[in-house]
């Protein structure tokens, strides 16, 4: 499954070069800013970093989506099906190498975060009284800031894995437009409904479940049923690829 | 060896397959014969497992097509499908990635032979020079089974001549080759079996030196008696 996660990762390069070459455009003109004391440059920086981490890991996996429907609904899907290998791990390949890159991306930014508030403090020169004015100001509006390492993990978590079953919810409905609903009016339209039919589906299903007493054992419950959702579905995907799948 | 049993493809209300039968033994060189939309690029797709047939089975060696298949059976589709970021090279690179079978050395000699160079994008190659690199990347696999879907379409005589040859040289007793073209005249000169198809369905198959002994016909003979006049066998 290596090499098709190679070949998957190769597929979309170019984007993600254009969405690193914006970022360290963002870096820059953020570090230039803070050093040049270039207020213009700091504010362009930050909306460039900003807009990047959170547009970025979204690009990532709508990007999936779209390569998956090229994948099958061009002669491209030959490069794919003529490989010996089932579904299951064509499939398998897809879900686990945009997952990680989501999860790197998401981590990258989550780093590149981290460091720029460490250098723009250092460079402030008063990091305690940084934090201390942060604080404060969540403290005046009653917002607790005992924040701790693991919650922000498990948060990050929770938001990739939930991320990584609409994916899913989004690779069903494409393989049933290319199968169950293929030939048939407006199949692209049944097909997106039905991808917003499951995911208030599941989402509706989650919200029965009984609410756990600590934010991170909700995380943690959010996280275990996105991902149980999200393999049963592959599952389900890689069955109607297999017995239905005509490329 | 491979065996078609009934099988019926379709395409919403559009049957491009109808219960055909038929075996492919190896040793042989078959010329898949037929009109536009008779049916002879679905069959070869339901072979190689690209398409899945609505009924009937397809049996490789006893067992029905499938992943193992696929790593004997080589396809060259009608069609480009290399990924636009790819040239020769990639390409392949791509195919020892996942065919065991495939020998780097033999494709460098192809590519050669084709005047084709590694470095050369897919997506900026004429329809000719990608021909060429679909008949390069296919046919340097030691595969048991080849299926060809019109490999002399849109190229020069020279060219055609190349791929002829490559096709010539891949023959050997325990491996089949299939070879679907317009071209009946080119094909009758390599081929020793004619499988006729009309309409989705398998009109006939048949020996052509036999059939040249016995009727005197030849293949474009026989081409004629089915598809012209309307298609009423004289």
């Amino acid at each position: 499954m290596s090499k098709l996660m190679k070949y998957e990762f190769r597929k979309n390069l170019l984007s993600k070069l254009v969405l690193l070459a914006f970022t360290a455009v963002g870096e820059a003109a953020f570090l230039l800013g803070l050093f040049l004391k270039w207020e213009n440059g700091l504010v362009i920086g930050i909306s460039t970093l900003m807009i990047c981490g959170m547009f970025g890991i979204l690009y990532v996996g709508i990007e999936s989506l779209v390569t998956f429907h090229r994948d099958l609904n061009t002669k491209q899907s030959y490069m794919l099906f003529l490989t010996p290998r089932n579904s299951f791990q064509i499939l398998g390949a897809k879900v686990v190498e945009n997952g990680l890159t989501i999860f790197l991306t998401g981590l990258f930014y989550a780093l590149l975060t981290f460091l720029d508030f460490t250098v723009a403090a250092i460079r402030i020169g008063r990091i305690k009284e940084f934090i201390d004015v942060i604080k404060n100001v969540l403290e005046n509006f009653s917002v607790s800031v005992t924040v701790h390492s693991e919650d922000i993990l498990i948060v990050f978590l929770a938001i990739l894995a939930s991320w990584i079953m609409t994916l899913a919810i989004g690779y069903l409905a494409i393989v049933l437009c290319a199968t169950v609903f293929a030939g048939k009016r407006l199949s692209g339209l049944i097909s997106f409904v039905f991808f917003l039919l499951l995911s208030w589906g599941v989402t509706s299903l989650f919200n029965v479940l009984p609410d756990p007493e600590t934010m991170m054992m909700q995380n943690l419950l959010s996280m275990g049923y996105s991902f149980a959702i999200a393999l049963v579905l592959y599952g389900i995907t890689g069955w109607v690829m297999e017995r239905k799948l005509s490329v | 060896m491979l065996e078609c049993r009934e099988v019926t493809k379709k395409y919403g209300r559009k049957t491009a397959v109808d219960g055909v039968s038929l075996k492919l033994e190896p040793g042989r060189i078959y010329a898949m014969l037929g009109p536009n939309g008779s049916g002879k690029t679905t069959l070869m797709k339901m072979i190689v497992g690209l398409a899945k047939p609505n009924s009937g089975e397809i049996l490789y060696n006893g067992s029905p097509v499938g992943v193992a298949s696929r790593r004997e059976i080589a396809y060259m589709s009608t069609e480009p499908y290399f990924y636009a970021w790819m040239t020769a090279g990639d390409v392949g690179k791509y195919y020892r990635d996942f065919f065991e079978d495939f020998s780097m050395e033999q494709y460098e000699r192809l590519l050669s032979q084709m005047e084709l160079t590694k470095d050369l994008k897919a997506k900026t190659l004429s329809s000719g020079m990608m021909a060429k690199l679909k008949i390069a990347v296919t046919m340097a696999r030691k595969a048991k089974i080849y299926l060809l879907d019109e490999p002399l379409n849109g190229i020069d005589l020279l060219a055609r001549d190349e791929i002829v040859r490559c096709v010539l040289d891949a023959a050997s007793p325990d491996v089949t080759l299939v070879v679907s073209s317009h071209l009946v005249d080119e094909l009758e000169k390599v081929a020793d079996t004619a499988i006729f198809m009309k309409e989705s369905h398998l009109v006939s198959v048949c020996g052509i030196d036999e059939m040249r002994e016995q009727s005197g016909k030849s293949v474009a003979d026989r081409y004629r008696e089915i598809y012209g006049h309307g298609g009423v066998e004289q």
